[in-house]
């Protein structure tokens, strides 16, 4: 049981964080909370990536003599660079959907939801 | 990878996340989910990501808190409560606890936590840690992943930035404004009204020379240590964010033109498609950049992959830079490019 636990938390971690984050998206009715619910559900996916990459004893990825040339001395660079260019990525879309909040505050003078809907009628 | 560590910060980051979604003041629920980025960056370090901690350590904990909080500046602070809706909590946990635990019956089917031999771990990847030395003498296997083997999925992933900057610029501003702005952003400006304190301002005068000058550390020397492109671009970008909130944007923009910010927003993606776009001119395929010893002879192979990568480097960095100080503008000062934080 314990042997399970330790082999398997990062995916229940992964679980935890994208029912947070999913959970925020649907009940949560404060937009920039529901943004938060976003970038939590995000940094579970990434969580998985990284953590599918990560090998006991290993390094970093930079190649160095000291470690030889062996590939399983060396974390996975592959799922590091499709995450890494995801954390900018997302980013920039973070602030499109900041952007949106702002302008839906402009028009509507509100950022709950249930107002907003009031308004719309 | 070391498992006490990682457990008990894989522990503190779910505290963090959740203590972030629960609070009620919006300006804390901001700070604290940047605590969080700072932690998950301390994961990214114990799992041997050097670069992605160093990406999140610029864009999670610094970048985009800025932007969350210009947007709770400009919006409202509190929550406001109408009557106890209880249906739609209700039924969000019901599938929320559904799906989870579909998925967490599903965990037993993964390969374990730091297992070396799974097969995420050995086919394309391991040919890219034992090629990369050779092909193209970068030891820094990420780099050349990121700008070599698998530069296509990087030009798009600028494309994004890219648009996403256009599509805040543009949709931020009113049209009716947009000729009064262009006039207003571009004439001299007198700084009179810049921020109060005099400790913030120096402080932010004496360091931004440094954080500018290691960003360009850090987007040159990515070949051999953590860094890169994005990283650098993104502290290029917070240099000139910290400039703006420490006098205001006005002042930043007196320096480093709006017309020049658009122009090298594009002129990075344009670096990155025209080295593509050179190599497929002399016979290569697109992005294979060791057809660019054509043109350079004494170069070879190896030596002009090498040489291609850095200058790619810089052209994300260029549409990073310009790409983070834009959105941040647009989102501090409401559309308008005045004051800003």
């Amino acid at each position: 049981m314990f042997e399970y636990l330790i082999t398997n938390y990062n995916y229940m971690v992964v679980v935890f964080l994208m029912m947070m984050g999913l959970w925020a998206m649907i009940a949560k009715k404060n937009l920039v909370k529901k943004c938060i619910g976003l970038v939590i559900f995000q940094t579970g996916i990434i969580l998985f990536y990284i953590s599918m990459g990560a090998k006991n004893n290993s390094t970093i990825p930079i190649i160095d003599p000291k470690y030889g040339e062996a590939a399983i001395n060396y974390a996975n660079p592959l799922t590091q660079i499709l995450m890494l260019t995801a954390i900018v990525v997302g980013v920039a879309t973070l602030g499109v959907g900041l952007m949106l909040v702002q302008r839906i505050y402009k028009e509507y003078g509100s950022i709950n939801e249930d107002r907003i809907l009031e308004k719309f009628k | 990878m070391i498992w006490q560590f990682d457990i008990l910060l894989l522990t503190l980051v779910v505290v963090c996340g959740f203590v972030s979604l629960w609070i009620k003041d919006l300006m804390g629920a901001v700070i604290v989910f940047g605590a969080y980025s700072f932690l998950m960056c301390l994961v990214w370090t114990g799992m041997g990501a050097v670069d992605v901690a160093f990406t999140e350590a610029a864009v999670g904990a610094g970048v985009s808190t800025i932007f969350f909080i210009a947007t709770v500046f400009h919006t409202s602070r509190t929550i406001r409560y109408n009557k106890w809706d209880l249906s739609t909590k209700f039924f969000s946990s019901i599938i929320c606890i559904l799906m989870g635990f579909f998925l967490m019956v599903a965990i037993g089917d993964f390969p374990a936590w730091g297992d070396a031999l799974s097969p995420v771990n050995n086919n394309v990847a391991k040919y890219y840690l034992e090629n990369s030395m050779e092909e193209t003498k970068v030891p820094n296997v990420v780099t050349s992943v990121l700008a070599d083997y698998r530069a296509f999925d990087t030009m798009f992933e600028t494309g994004v930035v890219f648009v996403a900057s256009l599509v805040i610029f543009t949709l931020l501003l009113q049209s009716d404004g947009r000729k009064k702005l262009m006039k207003s952003a571009f004439q001299k400006v007198s700084f009179l009204n810049v921020s109060e304190s005099l400790i913030i301002r120096k402080a932010c005068g004496l360091m931004v020379p440094f954080m500018q000058l290691f960003a360009l550390y850090v987007v040159v020397h990515g070949h051999y240590s953590p860094g890169g492109g994005f990283q650098g671009g993104v502290i290029l970008g917070a240099s000139l964010i910290l400039l703006s909130m420490a006098y205001d944007i006005k002042k930043v923009f007196a320096r480093f033109h709006m017309k020049f910010m658009i122009k090298s927003l594009a002129v990075g993606v344009l670096i990155f498609a025209g080295i593509g776009l050179i190599c497929l001119i002399l016979g290569g395929n697109f992005l294979d950049y060791s057809a660019l010893s054509k043109l350079f002879p004494s170069m070879g192979s190896i030596k002009s992959r090498y040489n291609a990568m850095l200058w790619v480097e810089v052209g994300v960095a260029l549409t990073v830079m310009s790409g983070m100080f834009a959105i941040y503008t647009s989102l501090s000062s409401n559309g308008k490019f005045e004051e800003g934080l």
